[in-house]
Order: structure tokens, then sequence, then C-alpha cells
């Protein structure tokens, strides 16, 4: 198996404009979410992780996050002809053409980085970023490029507060994944990248490892999840067996964790069927929200930044075990090596995807 | 080698299986296309009903791919068949239904809002078929054959022993999908090259 790297990652999202000030606000434990008046259906407020100062467009958060990649990296590896740009994202531009929402983005970003290869745009509901980093993988993998820009982007609108209003899955508080209490999600906003590359040296900063990862399908609804967790035991089960891993080889596990109550108890049943209820687990909802499209890739992100920190971070909003399954869920920031950690997302569509980092 | 085994066209015309036309579409009739083909090709899935346009080009075209290769419904374990599905513009149509019912039509609809994904067609295709395998759903600005051969042989390389792809355009006004099946250890078919899908795509 060729050695893979991932590296160069960054964040912006309402908790700062780059992963440095993200990390930091994680560290200290302190949310994105705030309440934010009128952005219900029938103009309530909601609780919402989005962009208070700003309002960026999708092209121009993309844009941004792409040049905050190029400072951490060998500047001719953006554009190089041996570089592919996967994008992961469920509703790319919608609050500016509903009926194009990610082809004249690509146009634009395309042109203003002088990139040599069409990019690609993953649109897999939730699983979207782990599923673009993997692809990202299996790509350089197989020889046709040599490094891979994975960005994960998306925005909150109208369109989604709504529709998750009219599916009763928003939380009347700031999210608590894995709670007793939990009652929904919070939609957050932002836009994460990481660098996946066959060549350690293009990285300002030294790589992590990227194994394989995999995906499956539940096959069981297409807005539920599965009451069994079967698709998600399924991919995190290849996952392993694919890397030689066994459930002691993990020091941590970045959790979906919505925060709704059939999900949650999915990946506590998942989990547990794994033998993986003694690894230190968060969600990370509770600081950024839930980013959609975006979340795969800023949560994976944000777990590079704790390996390299060597700090599981607390999962925010958890105070009392709220699955039928124990699992060890982290509630307060903790030192510990972190050499192997495991990433997982599960969505709509009955999506699971999972990907593994080790450090050299 | 990785060969195609069949391959299904859907445009606002006809429906084709193996490039022999199966359906035509009647203009005068008052359901829509794809209920027609239904209806007339004796589907008996209830669901379908529910399903937006881009789930029920899925749902047809891979459901007569099968019946034109019957043998890959035992064929495979629940886990060896992975779906590979693309188009332009995501589920944009359905995007805009949605939108319509909150602004026009008094509030939110979940049942289409549940719809407002593209890949909720793959979901629709594993839980009709119990099939557990690997996903992806890709926006492209066209169709690309190097896409599609360079990502099924990923697939294959990577334990899925078939992949269903599909290219779905289905847009208010435009209908252009192609469903084809590549098989790892076909002995028979299209080799799956970039030159035969472009022929045999059409697009």
């Amino acid at each position: 198996m060729k050695k893979i790297y991932i590296g160069a990652e960054t964040i912006i999202s309402p908790l700062g404009e780059d992963v440095r000030k993200n990390f930091a606000a994680i560290r200290d434990n302190r949310s994105g979410i705030t309440l934010i008046s009128n952005a219900g259906f029938n103009d309530d407020a909601v609780y919402l992780a989005k962009f208070l100062t700003v309002t960026p467009t999708f092209a121009s958060l993309i844009a941004a996050t792409l040049n905050l990649v190029s400072d951490q990296l060998d500047p001719t590896i953006v554009s190089s002809g041996k570089t592919i740009l996967i994008v992961s994202s469920t509703k790319g531009a919608l609050d500016q053409d509903i009926s194009d929402q990610f082809g004249k983005s690509m146009t634009v970003i395309t042109e203003q980085f002088g990139l040599k290869n069409q990019p690609i745009v993953i649109s897999n509901a939730c699983i979207s970023g782990v599923l673009a980093i993997n692809a990202a993988r299996n790509f350089i993998d197989a020889g046709l490029y040599d490094h891979a820009v994975v960005v994960g982007c998306d925005l909150i609108s109208d369109f989604v507060v709504y529709g998750f209003q009219s599916l009763f899955a928003i939380s009347d508080k700031p999210c608590t994944p894995f709670d007793t209490l939990r009652n929904g999600i919070t939609m957050g906003e932002g836009c994460g990248a990481v660098v996946v590359s066959n060549t350690a040296s293009i990285f300002n900063n030294s790589p992590l490892g990227l194994l394989p990862g995999t995906t499956a399908n539940d096959a069981n609804h297409i807005s539920g999840p599965s009451r069994t967790g079967e698709g998600l035991y399924r991919t995190v089960k290849k996952t392993m067996e694919i890397n030689n891993l066994v459930a002691d080889d993990f020091d941590f596990i970045s959790a979906h964790g919505t925060a709704t109550v059939f999900n949650d108890e999915m990946e506590s049943i998942a989990f547990d069927r794994l033998g993986l209820n003694h690894v230190p687990l968060n969600s990370l909802k509770g600081y950024f929200g839930h980013t959609l499209g975006a979340a795969g890739v800023i949560e994976t992100a944000a777990s590079m930044q704790m390996m390299r920190e060597n700090l599981l971070v607390k999962s925010l909003g958890f105070e009392e075990q709220g699955t039928t399954k124990e699992l060890n869920i982290i509630k307060k920031n903790t030192t510990a090596d972190l050499n192997t950690i495991l990433k997982t997302a599960s969505g709509f569509g009955g999506g699971n995807a999972s990907l593994v980092i080790a450090k050299r | 080698m990785s060969r195609i085994t069949a391959y299904c066209h859907l445009n606002e015309e006809y429906c084709s299986v193996n490039g022999a036309i199966l359906a035509e579409r009647d203009k005068e009739s008052h359901d829509s296309w794809f209920k027609q083909l239904y209806k007339e090709q004796e589907f008996a899935y209830p669901k379908f009903h529910k399903m937006d346009a881009l789930s029920q080009a899925g749902f047809i075209a891979s459901e007569l791919i099968k019946r034109a290769n019957p043998k890959i419904v035992n064929g495979y374990a629940d886990d060896e068949i992975a779906l590979l599905f693309g188009n332009r513009f995501s589920s944009a149509d359905t995007d805009s239904r949605f939108r319509t019912s909150y602004t026009e039509n008094g509030a939110p609809s979940p049942a289409l809002f549940v719809y407002t994904l593209p890949n909720i067609v793959l979901g629709e295709i594993a839980i009709l078929n119990k099939w557990y395998g690997e996903n992806m759903f890709v926006v492209l600005p066209k169709f690309a054959p190097e896409f599609f051969v360079n990502y099924t042989e990923i697939l294959i390389s990577t334990g899925s022993k078939a992949v269903f792809c599909g290219w779905l355009d289905i847009t208010a006004d435009r209908t252009n999908v192609f469903v084809f099946l590549v098989e790892s250890e076909a002995e028979e078919g299209i080799d799956c090259n970039v030159p035969n899908l472009r022929e045999y795509s059409g697009i």
C-alpha cells in the first residue's frame, strides 16, 4: 500500500477565519452557535452556527479557503496539472442560483486559481466530506493524480433551515450530541480543507498519514437512520479490515453525532457492535453546528489539529449518557497520545462513511 | 477486464435498453412520462409514487437493467454492487419545488425536502435491492467518460465486483438519462473504456 499523506488542514467558520483560531476556540470549549432572531419559517428565533459579521458566497468562501491552503504548501501545487480539486457540498450556491448550484462557482474557482483539471463536486448529503477525502486518496493511490485539495463548503439558507424545521429536526437549544436531553440538530455553516498527497515534502508542516476508507449504505430509509446501525457498522468494519486495525488501535473517534435522538442512538449501536465503546469519542457539532456537506472536512481538519496537539477535546453539550449503548464520550479536555483516529459520517440517502488518519 | 453488461437510455422521447427501444412517450397521456413507463412496464413498487423525478428515473433505469441482466440479482453479495451516479444540476428541479412550497404554497413540505439531495436516488436503489455497497454522487458540468471509467476501476480494485453507473440529467424541460452496469468478471459485454462509453452513452 502506498503511503499517502494528509495535511495543510484549514477551517473558516463562525469560530474564526483560520485553523488556528478555530482550534483555539474548540480548545477553550467555545461554541460558534448563537440564537439568531427571525431565522425560522415563522420568523422564530433559531440557534445556528452562522457567520455574524460577514456574508460570504459559496465561491468566495472556497476561494478564501484555497488561499489559506496555498499558504501551507509548495505554492505550485494548487494549480499543478497533477492536482485535482474535490469539493464536497450539499447546496452550493443555492441562494444565488437554485437551478445551477455548482457549475458557475466551479468555473469561477477554476479560472481564479488557474486549475488544470476539472474540479469534481461530491454531493452525497452529510457523508460528502468524508467521502471526498476517501475519493481523493483513491485517485492518488490509483496514480491518476499526485495531489488532491479537498474543500468542504456549505452555507445556511432559509431553504435548509425551513427544510429541517419541517422535519422537526432542529434543536430548541444549542445541540447536545449523545446527551440524554438532546432533541435535534443545530445547523452550521463554514468551509474546511485538507490536502491529500503522495509527496510529504509539499507540506510546510509535517503531514499525517491517510489510510484507505470506505462507505456503506444502510439500505433502510432515505431520511431516517438504521435502527441497527448496519451501514455505519459495515463501513467501519470494512475500513478496519483493509487496514488490519482492531478496536484497541484507535485512540479517538470523531463521530458524526448530529444530536437527533435517532442518529446518536444508531451510532451508539454501531460502535457497540464494533467493540469501540471504550474509545474516547466526541461530536464536534456542539462547536460548528451541523455543516452538512462541509462537516466531514471541517471535523477531519479539527481532528487533525487534535492529533497534532495530542488533545482530546470535550464533546460540547454532553452531560449525561443518552444512548442505550454506552460510549466513552469525552467530558473534559484531556491530554492523550493520539496516533490513530477514526472519523465517521452518516446521512440522508442511507450513506455512511469512515476514514482513518494515523501519525507516521 | 471490466465490461458493460447492460445499459439503459431514457430521454424525453423514448426509453431503450441495450440500444433497443422499449417504450415511446405518449404525449397525449395525462400521466407523467415516468409514470407511463411504470404502468406500461408493470412495475409494482408503490414507493415509486412518492419519489421525485430523479429517483424515479434511477429506479426505472436500474430495474430495466436488472430485467435485461437478471443474473445480477443473485450473482453478488449484498455489498459487492457499488452505485456511482452523477449529473450536472444536482437536485435543482426538486429544490425549486421545495422552495415554492414555502414561498407560494404556505409551508415547507417535508415530503419534498427529503428529495432535495441528489444522492437520494442512490438510497432508493439501495433500499429496493438491499444493497449495502459503496455509494457516490458527483456533480460535473457534463458527462465525463474518463471519470466514470477511472472511478469504476477504483471501486473494482477496492472490493466492489459490479458498479451501477448513472448520468441523470433531469430538469423541468430536459430528460437525459444513461445508466449502465459494469461487471468486473463478465465474459461478455462491451469493454468499459472511454471511447466505448462515449459511443454508447450518446451524450
